[in-house]
């Protein structure tokens, strides 16, 4: 396999837009581009995820429409729809692409416009991805399935509601100093669980959860333009490579998964990725996680192998992935404040890893960060992509 | 289907699945017979969910995953006003969602 890059990376701001799809994705690919500073060297392949477009926005092969806009004809398109793991596959294929020679230079671009419908539409069209007969039916949603996980992961390893506000209050915190994310606003422990008027203030969703344990609505798109090894020396400057990329699936409905408390298909992911990497989790300076619930961002933190099982709420608790400690985990906010325009979301956790990794990103910079790490967890587990990054000189 | 839920049996190593797959997740084998799922067994984890999905009209569903006794799990609503960890409940019949003019027939759970 060849070596591949990230030359540039780019992302519109998260949240209500009234942009149309394709306005959404053009901004984030011309950010990404822009970055890149690809001079007259042509684009080869532009790949597109995406989750829900053919059913809420009714527009498919979103790819070609993306060549179109950006006229980058005659460029291969391709359009990926993987559920919430959309956005790390299309990177995962566009590094083929590279590293297997086919092509020198992809334009991967996530993208998601789903507040054009209402929540009830919203969460059905992201449910659809649960078991048809065995789940869907019974008015299973994502919510619910992370509620059940939930309760039986707090169960067996001691997770108190405050451990899950601790992920919320950290990644607003985060959030708040990034301007691209969704909600730039900062919560205390006061506001979402110990003051009387929390209850009001944050109602449940999917009990043990509540609305501050879980990852807003939003649209938006992200970008990253990578290239092989030839490209990256003409371009000169920051080198960031892909240094691994695994990816695992389990079972579909949840039940069937011998213990649903394992995040069986992450450890597996995590794992091919880092011996791809020829890396281990004690080298990485900086973490993107999927935490569309904030227990899944503590359930993650272990089965990536950053914390043994049943510890990563106690690593959370003593501050360790705070922005100033040893791990910072989400330092972008996350899915829970930076929000979760689905298609979008795998590509941008490694945006703002790309970021960080040049030391980009000004206020919440992790210092000197040279591995990063991202987990895009797709449908409830049975679809999971992990990705380590690694600055060269 | 009569509204019964079925899961099924491996003709080669007998290993009951639900839901049903093309393929014997044990032994690879691609003969079955279906066999009905339920009975009794005890609740593993269970949540109320207010984010619900089209076709509710309810405030909230309150699902479960139930751990039958024969060791097949399924998931289904819960209808207990007193839901815990572990509590014993049994599966009955019952419309889980209306669909346009279809009521879909699916498992429920309620306390023994």
């Amino acid at each position: 396999m060849k070596p591949v890059y990230i030359a540039g990376a780019g992302m519109t701001q998260f949240g209500r837009s009234e942009w149309t799809l394709m306005q959404l994705a053009s901004v984030a690919s011309l950010a990404a581009l822009h970055h890149a500073n690809l001079g007259d060297i042509r684009v080869d392949g532009v790949v597109v995820a995406n989750m829900g477009a053919a059913r809420v926005n009714r527009q498919t092969a979103l790819g070609s429409a993306l060549v179109d806009q950006l006229a980058l004809y005659p460029a291969t398109a391709e359009s990926v729809e993987n559920g919430p793991a959309s956005g790390a596959s299309a990177v995962k294929i566009g590094v083929q692409a590279i590293a297997s020679g086919m092509a020198d230079v992809v334009l991967v671009t996530g993208v998601e416009r789903m507040r054009v419908v209402n929540g009830l539409e919203g969460t059905d069209f992201v449910a659809s991805l649960s078991h048809p007969e065995a789940e869907y039916i019974y008015g299973v949603t994502l919510p619910a399935l992370a509620g059940m996980f939930a309760r039986l992961f707090m169960d067996k390893f001691g997770v108190e509601r405050k451990h899950l506000a601790m992920v919320a209050i950290k990644n607003h915190e985060n959030a708040a100093k990034n301007p691209y994310a969704h909600i730039q606003q900062t919560v205390t422990m006061e506001g979402i669980l110990t003051l009387p008027e929390a209850a009001v203030n944050n109602p449940p969703i999917a009990e043990p959860l509540h609305m501050f344990d879980c990852c807003p609505v939003s649209d938006g798109a992200a970008s990253l333009v990578l290239v092989s090894e030839d490209v990256a020396a003409k371009l000169g400057g920051p080198k960031v490579r892909v240094a691994g990329i695994g990816q695992a699936t389990d079972t579909h409905a949840v039940h069937e998964r011998e213990d649903p408390t394992d995040l069986k298909s992450v450890r597996i992911a995590a794992k091919t990725a880092f011996d791809r990497a020829g890396l281990k989790p004690q080298d990485v300076d900086v973490v993107e996680l999927h935490d569309a619930f904030t227990i899944l961002e503590i359930a993650e933190s272990e089965a990536s192998g950053f914390f043994p099982r049943g510890e990563g709420h106690k690593a959370l608790e003593r501050g360790e992935t705070r922005l100033d400690g040893a791990l910072p985990i989400n330092p972008s906010g996350g899915l829970k404040a930076k929000g979760h325009p689905v298609g979008a979301t795998g590509v941008a956790q490694l945006v703002e890893l790309v970021w960080q990794l040049r030391g980009e990103c000004d206020a919440r910079q992790v210092k000197d960060a040279k591995v990063a790490y991202a987990c895009n967890f797709g449908g409830f587990g049975n679809n999971v992509v992990a990705s380590v990054l690694q600055r060269e000189a | 289907m009569s509204g019964k839920v079925y899961g099924m049996k491996c003709n080669s190593c007998g290993t009951v699945s639900y839901p049903k797959h093309a393929v014997c997740p044990d032994c690879r084998n691609e003969r079955f017979e279906e066999v009905a799922i339920g009975g009794e067994g005890k609740v593993l984890t269970y949540t109320d969910v207010y984010a619900l999905a089209i076709e509710y009209e309810t405030r909230y569903l309150r699902l479960a995953i139930v751990e039958l006794d024969d060791g097949i799990r399924v998931t289904g609503q819960l209808l207990d006003d007193e839901p815990k960890l572990g509590m014993r409940v049994k599966t009955i019949l019952g419309t889980v969602r209306q669909s346009g003019e279809t009521a879909i027939q699916g498992l429920q759970f309620v306390s023994v």
